[in-house]
């Protein structure tokens, strides 16, 4: 759906990065790590919460 | 901690910072038990209270995602806390009317109360499309961690000890040199040593080199990191603060 607000893990907040990480990584070229570490999303529990999302809501958006 | 001259220089406890920023720090205290060192951990964690959206009362929403999805999402974004300004269980309202198409940001929270404000304005709350709407009016309360964890205001707050390594001979030539690693910060002749500068290992700062490292009594590196409800130097002054408070009630209790 949208990318979680916190880390389920550690509690920092993620979800402000999401739209710079999904331009440049995931439609983007970028290193994937490399803007991760840009982001300073340095922790591997808050780095799966990126890796890991996909966007689900335009996917929904027709049922509502 | 405490900024007040007389507080860290009486006390026979020896503070120094390794890494300090407002929201992330790393620093070095001597002179205290593994027992208090928890206990300053724990306070951080779950007795400082921060503000945190507790009730939102939907006025309209007609975006993909339900009340509740909605309420969780609000409540997760950190807002400003100024210490001592408010007491527990009191309350600022904040506002969010956004129509599509568009995104609703944290950012697009309308705060009743200047001191409260969302610290992170670019989470997405929710993404709405052509004709949808989400407006909300929601109650932002003062709590404390050990309630919820959007109330914590310290994250991947921890300690270790900090290890002393010294050099006791050399290896020998033809021994095959095996990795050492370490996380932390290390001690050296009384200086300081964060291990990211050799990458973790200690291999990397002597070669060749055999080494005795042990932890150091009584010497802890905190890590603290907070959600920008406040700085640092606030939380853990504040999660002290508690540590104080609940002596003092103790204190008190005992006495007849």
């Amino acid at each position: 759906m949208m990318i979680p607000v916190r880390c389920f893990t550690c509690g920092s907040v993620v979800g402000q990065h999401w739209e710079d990480f999904k331009a440049r990584a995931v439609e983007g070229e970028e290193d994937p790590g490399a803007v991760l570490d840009d982001l300073g999303v340095g922790r591997h529990c808050c780095r799966r919460m990126m890796v890991s999302h996909t966007d689900l809501v335009d996917i929904v958006a027709p049922y509502q | 901690m405490s900024t007040e001259p007389n507080s860290v220089a009486d006390a026979e406890y020896d503070v120094t910072f390794i890494e300090r920023g407002p929201e992330r720090a790393r620093f070095l205290i001597r002179g205290i038990t593994p027992a208090f060192a928890n206990g300053i951990r724990r306070a951080m964690v779950a007795d400082v209270p921060t503000m945190a959206i507790d009730t939102v009362r939907v006025v309209e929403n007609s975006s993909v995602m339900f009340d509740e999805q909605i309420g969780l999402r609000l409540g997760l974004v950190p807002l400003s806390t100024p210490p001592g300004e408010f007491e527990v269980g009191e309350s600022v309202t904040l506002s969010l009317d956004v129509s599509g198409p568009d995104t609703a940001y944290s950012g697009d929270l309308v705060s009743a109360e200047d001191l409260v404000q969302p610290t992170v304005d670019g989470v997405p709350i929710i993404d709405l499309k052509e004709d949808q709407r989400l407006e909300v009016e929601a109650e932002a309360v003062l709590g404390r961690g050990e309630s919820h964890a959007k109330h914590q205001g310290g994250i991947a707050v921890g300690y270790r000890h900090l290890q002393r390594v010294e050099e006791v001979g050399d290896l020998d030539a033809y021994d095959a040199e095996e990795s050492h690693v370490l996380r932390g910060v290390i001690e050296e002749d009384g200086e300081l040593i964060a291990t990211e500068e050799f990458d973790h290992d200690l291999r990397e700062r002597y070669p060749g080199k055999e080494l005795a490292v042990e932890d150091v009594p009584d010497a802890f590196v905190f890590h603290v990191e907070t959600d920008g409800s406040m700085t640092v130097e606030e939380l853990v002054s504040e999660a002290i603060g508690s540590l104080e408070a609940r002596a003092a009630e103790l204190r008190e209790a005992v006495q007849l």
